[in-house]
């Protein structure tokens, strides 16, 4: 399995729409926690998170900000309870493609996977949405949970990031506080 | 068999907001209170984060174990179905919801305490709303205004006083009733936002003001003041300016040495005598059954608990559960026409607004002009109205996940990113408080089916849309949004108010009043039947007032505790 470091992927997306990543381990994170996905799982997880909040020209997107780590580490944890749901969405998401686009989901250029998330059937809504969900909180959420590299999901809504004190210049108005990229705890 | 323990003078069940303040006066009459908590300590440094998913999508704070099993039903008709409803009103802890809460610190008004009277006055009888069972309360804002006075000192309230003795001063609230003195701290610190909307404000002649919160402003109690980081919604303040009551009046307490805290310790009954005396409490801490002795028991464990409690106590002096002989309990309860009923007002704006910052409703901006009876209500179709708060605080994962307001076809892909980018900072939403009041039709009892672990059933709550709370919530949503629009807000939304579900302002079910027939408690907050047994928080309110109600339920804990105290042998003699 490639390895790609945070550095590569923040090179890469300054460069690209479409970063053709198959994992994305953080240095800044444990990888002896524990995953709960397979490397298939994983990367359909990956390619749908990066077409929820896709990398642009306004920065990264979902998949380098590390939602699908979230959902991989959480759904070990304390997700658990979801993991079957997931996964079995994953595998409905996945026949869909096939039988829409003629490849499994993850196999499908950028184009032809939103082409599948606009195309889909009532009894995907609901997983959809749960993608959704955990795709936002993998990339908005704090770092300590294996999402939010580096706070780089805030960068995305201009948060300034949790600081435990703030000054009154901080809430001024039309005026942007120091991007402060520190998980609350901790670790980042 | 239960393990018996030394008796006490006093047993208070539940360390809150309620229980937390009412030890303090016990413990320096030199009474020996227990304090039975089903919680236990919070660590400041470990468990309070600036953590949108520790705090609010998991909130690991506000929800433990016990509350998730003892989460009330709930129906909207007196006859229909009921189904369970979600934890989030109850906490355990030592401190209680006191730790989670926004800490606006509100006085209710004058007219709150005497609207029957009031209504009756000014516009005649038929005011009243139909089918309501709202009466006058045993007690005026006077009479309840020296125990404002020691709960804003003791706890620890910021604010700018809007009246003091009748001297109006239009930096505060010129709509609340006669203070004594100036709060003990300054409000707390302004910003632009709320500059601007102060502006949108004077611009349509209201009069705004800063709200009133137990956060520190300056240093106060030992602790530092606010740091204005953002995340009190659901959390605790990590620096310990937020004035639950486990920073400031239970540690107070403790100093005395006259108060004994039993934590991790679940009440299943209060247990009375012969005489038909409350004689003490059983709690189940550890999987063992204990049985705490006392003279006076005082019950502070939020309504829905409270009303269980006394309806799980039976006994042969009150067959029908402790203090409902007269069929009392459970009845008049209510819960507040916020936005958890669905009264509610946002907006977009063309700037970056700032607001990540802040202290939620405390650092916030507040009108009342459309509350209580601070305008005629001639020909209007209701009584009441709702205060309107506007606040800073916002969170990544909820501000990005908010509303598009129609602008991009869907809710995810680069479109959607870039208005997110450029507008996930300029929403705000208002918080909206109703005037709410009782009915014949809405009440708590036993839920005939379910239980909790130990085979208890939990509390149903029959609760339903009422035309007058929602004719006056729909008023102020349009006047809110008459706010936002002289602020210069491009697009506005309103909520649809129809009823209070579980709630974290509920009222009633163990009313305070002069006639047993239609209260539960008297005046001071003591059973109409059990002498020596009196009820802390939310259960003992007659009318909910347009602002939340920790700062009332504190100041009438603190009185029904200095009244126990005072009165000591003739109450438990």
């Amino acid at each position: 399995m490639a390895s790609i470091t945070r550095r590569t992927v923040i090179a890469t997306a300054a460069t690209a729409a479409f970063v053709p990543v198959t994992a994305i381990r953080c240095a800044a994170q444990n990888p002896n926690q524990p995953r709960s996905l397979t490397p298939a799982q994983r990367r359909t997880t990956e390619m749908l998170a990066d077409r929820i909040i896709p990398a642009d020209e306004l920065g990264p997107g979902a998949l380098e900000c590390g939602a699908a780590n979230y959902i991989d580490i959480q759904m070990a944890d304390y997700l658990a309870p979801q993991k079957d749901a997931w996964v079995a969405g994953l595998a409905a998401l996945d026949a869909f493609a096939m039988e829409t686009q003629g490849a499994a989901f993850a196999d499908l250029s950028v184009e032809k996977r939103d082409a599948v998330l606009m195309a889909l059937p009532q009894n995907l809504q609901a997983f959809f949405n749960m993608a959704r969900t955990y795709t936002m909180q993998g990339t908005f959420g704090d770092p300590h949970y294996g999402g939010n590299i580096n706070g780089k999901g805030w960068d995305i809504i201009r948060y300034p990031g949790p600081r435990p004190a703030t000054s009154p210049d901080m809430q001024k108005m039309d005026h942007e506080a120091e991007p402060y990229r520190k998980s609350a705890w901790g670790n980042e | 068999m239960a393990i018996n323990l030394k008796p006490m003078d006093v047993a208070v069940v539940g360390l809150g907001a309620a229980g937390g303040v009412a030890v303090l006066p016990l413990c320096r009459a030199g009474l020996k209170v227990a304090g039975i908590e089903a919680g236990t300590w919070m660590d400041p440094h470990k468990d309070f984060k600036a953590d949108e998913i520790h705090n609010n999508t998991r909130a690991m704070i506000t929800t433990g174990n016990k509350i998730r099993r003892e989460a009330p039903t709930i129906r909207n008709s007196p006859t229909g179905p009921a189904r369970r409803g979600g934890p989030s009103p109850m906490m355990n802890a030592i401190g209680g919801t006191s730790i989670h809460y926004h800490a606006q610190s509100w006085r209710l008004k004058p007219w709150d305490f005497k609207t029957v009277t009031e209504v009756t006055k000014r516009y005649g009888k038929s005011y009243i709303p139909q089918g309501s069972t709202v009466e006058d309360w045993p007690i005026s804002y006077d009479e309840l205004e020296p125990y404002y006075d020691v709960a804003e000192i003791e706890v620890g309230v910021s604010g700018k006083a809007g009246n003091i003795k009748g001297k109006i001063d239009k930096e505060g609230n010129i709509f609340e009733g006669p203070r004594q003195r100036e709060y003990p701290m300054p409000h707390l610190r302004t910003c632009d936002y709320l500059e601007h909307m102060k502006k949108a404000a004077r611009s349509l002649g209201w009069n705004p003001f800063h709200s009133p919160a137990a956060i520190n402003s300056v240093p106060y109690n030992g602790h530092g003041a606010c740091g204005y980081h953002g995340y009190c919604d659901r959390g605790g303040c990590h620096l310990q300016a937020k004035n639950s009551t486990c920073f400031s009046t239970i540690p107070k307490a403790q100093a005395t040495k006259n108060l004994t805290i039993f934590d991790r310790a679940q009440v299943t009954r209060i247990v009375v005598d012969a005489n038909g005396k409350v004689s003490g409490v059983s709690y189940i801490f550890d999987g063992m059954e204990y049985f705490q002795p006392a003279k006076a028991v005082l019950v502070g464990s939020y309504t829905y608990e409270n009303v269980r409690l006394l309806l799980l106590s039976k006994s042969k002096a009150y067959p029908n559960g402790l203090g409902n002989n007269k069929g009392q309990v459970g009845k008049h309860y209510f819960g507040h026409w916020d936005a958890q009923a669905g009264a509610s007002a946002s907006a977009l704006f063309p700037m970056d607004l700032n607001i990540w910052y802040g202290a939620i409703l405390s650092q916030g901006v507040v009108i009342d002009e459309w509350a209580d009876d601070s305008f005629d209500h001639s020909g209007l179709g209701f009584i009441g109205g709702a205060s309107m708060t506007v606040n800073t605080e916002k969170h990544p994962i909820a501000a990005a996940s908010g509303s598009t307001w129609g602008q991009v076809p869907r809710n995810w892909g680069s479109d959607w990113k870039k208005w997110i980018h450029q507008n996930a900072g300029r929403t705000a939403s208002a918080y909206i408080q109703t005037n709410s009041f009782p009915y014949e039709t809405t009440f708590l009892d036993l839920d005939p089916e379910v239980k909790d672990p130990l085979g208890d059933p939990v509390i149903r709550v029959t609760t339903m849309t009422r035309e007058n709370e929602r004719r006056a919530a729909i008023y102020a949503q349009d006047k809110m949004e008459e706010w936002f629009k002289a602020a210069g807000a491009i697009m506005t939304a309103k909520g649809n108010p129809n009823g209070p579900n579980l709630s974290t302002h509920t009222y009633g079910g163990t009313r305070m009043g002069d006639n047993p027939d239609t209260s539960v408690v008297d005046k001071w907050g003591f059973s109409h039947e059990a002498p020596n047994l009196g009820m802390l928080g939310g259960s003992v309110f007659g009318t909910s007032g347009a602002r939340n109600p920790t700062l009332t339920i504190q100041a009438l804990a603190w009185r029904t505790a200095e009244h126990l105290a005072k009165n000591w042998k003739s109450i438990t003699g």
